[in-house]
């Protein structure tokens, strides 16, 4: 077993620092303020955060890694409307996405058996999941503006068919959620060939066997497609009953 | 109300198709269409003309409720537009936007994509309807058309919806004179067939020739309206009218003939004064 490096060891890894705050000085680079509190924060952010997991995995209980979750997910809305900005309900609709994408994702693991309750485990698996079904949030509004400002002719050229906003909105939904798709789907057909991935490295790293540590490493593939995908999904609709208005027009959008 | 086989179209035989009761639309503060009171009749070419900015794409995407008035209604048929389902109405009077775009990439998907289950036969006396042989262009993929040709297949494609209206913006502002005379005679053929088109344009000499009737916009106002053939449809768009000065060629209520040349009574029109039923009138001949 790998010894867990101690708090001198840290310290040591500090001259790191010290090595890109001697490159952005000699190359006179305008960053070395950046780099040194960049560097600071990152410790004391990471301090705070093993502090915050430390008291959860011993207090916290279920329902409490549940309500830190779910805390999560509001954070992680808030990121996601920036993207749909002009987009009527844009928190609403991302948070939406994000909780069915989590929530689903995860039961089906918990309630399969694949995971277990403790908050050790529901925590860091719980951020991953919020973590992927946020970002799909993300592409799928930036895609769904991208497409109301540039396809609006063409939406509109439907409408005035009679189509109902659904089907007059239906070229424009599945490139939202196919663009929203593509990360994930290609992060999980090169896993392992061009770096090895979270989970499976820092298992391997704590002296777990590789071959074990594969199989946490496949289930947090197969996690994260259908938390994106769900995620992608439910963001969209929701966020297509809001570009509509009730006479089936499609809502002015800031360019 | 009556007509008779051959009888030439007198305007105010016709049914008002739409009525603007004084419809404004304020955006922004700014007032794009003022105070508009219009009857368009049923079953001619009305063509609303005046320069760009004057209000004219506005006042036809009110028609079909891709947009809403500040203020006054707007009637088809009789019935406020706002008390009718907005698909149905949409199908009823269909809008062609100013730039054709395609919506799919095959000719014959084209002409289906608001009538899905279209037989293959009604896709092809639809191409010959608006002038695009079948043999030819069935196959071809839309962004292979050229722009009147695009133009003429999203006509196709609104009428397999079987509209009893067309709302046309600008449908030959982007065409070379030769493909604009081929869609212009395409309208008046659907006329003709006992279709009504109202068409904006800021071609103000076309609009004249292919239209019954006309109304000039300027600044949201309309400062005239008549027969096409009364109007010095030149004078009236260069000269923009003192305020709130409406220039009537003639009353278009009681005008006589409005384009002997190619506007025969269809058959059998309707002679109801008021339908009950604004999306279910009478049956066109």
């Amino acid at each position: 077993m790998t010894t867990i490096p101690s708090w001198t060891a840290v310290a040591v890894s500090g001259l790191l620092v010290l090595v890109a705050v001697a490159i952005a000085s000699w190359q006179r680079l305008g960053i070395t303020r950046d780099v040194v509190v960049a560097a600071l924060r990152a410790l004391v952010q990471l301090v705070a955060i093993g502090a915050v997991l430390a008291w959860l995995f011993t207090h916290a209980g279920v329902a409490g890694a549940l309500a830190w979750i779910l805390a999560m997910t509001f954070v992680a809305a808030n990121e996601s409307r920036r993207r749909g900005r002009g987009i009527p309900r844009a928190y609403t609709s991302a948070l939406v996405g994000i909780l069915v994408g989590t929530a689903s994702t995860l039961g089906v693991l918990v309630v399969g058996g694949v995971i277990s309750t403790e908050p050790q485990v529901l925590i860091p698996i719980g951020g991953m999941v919020v973590s992927g079904s946020m970002q799909a949030a993300s592409l799928t509004l930036s895609s769904l503006r991208r497409s109301v400002v540039d396809n609006r002719p063409a939406v509109e050229a439907a409408l005035s068919l009679g189509l109902p906003a659904h089907q007059a909105f239906a070229r424009e939904m599945r490139t939202a959620v196919r663009t929203a798709l593509i990360p994930t789907v290609d992060s999980t057909r090169v896993v392992g060939l061009i770096s090895l991935p979270g989970t499976m490295t820092g298992l391997i790293i704590a002296g777990v066997d590789p071959l074990e540590a594969i199989r946490y490493q496949i289930i947090v593939m197969y996690m994260l497609l259908a938390a994106w995908a769900v995620s992608a999904l439910v963001t969209a609709r929701a966020a297509q009953g809001a570009l509509f208005d009730d006479a089936q027009r499609l809502v002015p959008i800031p360019a | 109300m009556r007509r008779t086989p051959g009888a030439y179209v007198v305007l105010v035989d016709r049914a008002d198709l739409f009525s603007l009761e004084d419809v404004s639309l304020v955006v922004d503060g700014r007032r794009i269409l003022d105070g508009v009171d219009e009857h368009i009749h049923d079953g001619v070419v009305t063509a609303v003309a005046g320069p760009s900015g004057s209000g004219k794409s506005t006042l036809l995407r009110l028609l079909n409720r891709l947009a809403e008035p500040t203020s006054g209604r707007i009637l088809f048929r009789g019935t406020d537009v706002r008390e009718l389902d907005v698909l149905e109405l949409r199908r009823h009077a269909v809008l062609v936007p100013q730039h054709a775009v395609a919506l799919t990439d095959d000719v014959a998907a084209e002409v289906r994509v608001a009538a899905p289950g279209l037989p293959d036969d009604a896709v092809r006396a639809l191409l010959s309807r608006v002038a695009l042989d079948p043999a030819e262009f069935l196959g071809r993929r839309p962004a292979s058309l050229s722009g009147g040709e695009l133009q003429r297949l999203c006509l196709a494609r609104a009428l397999a919806v079987g509209p009893d209206a067309l709302l046309l913006d600008e449908p030959t502002s982007a065409l070379d004179p030769r493909s604009a005379d081929a869609v212009d005679s395409v309208i008046r053929s659907l006329v003709d067939s006992g279709l009504a088109v109202v068409l904006v344009s800021h071609d103000v000499v076309r609009a004249g020739r292919v239209a019954d009737d006309v109304r000039v916009l300027h600044d949201g106002r309309v400062t005239a309206r008549g027969p096409a053939r009364d109007l010095d449809l030149h004078h009236e768009l260069m000269s923009p009218p003192a305020d709130g000065h409406v220039h009537p060629a003639d009353d278009p209520r009681t005008h006589g003939p409005a384009h002997p040349q190619h506007a025969p009574a269809p058959p059998g029109a309707p002679t109801t004064d008021g339908p009950p039923d604004p999306l279910h009138p009478p049956e066109q001949p």
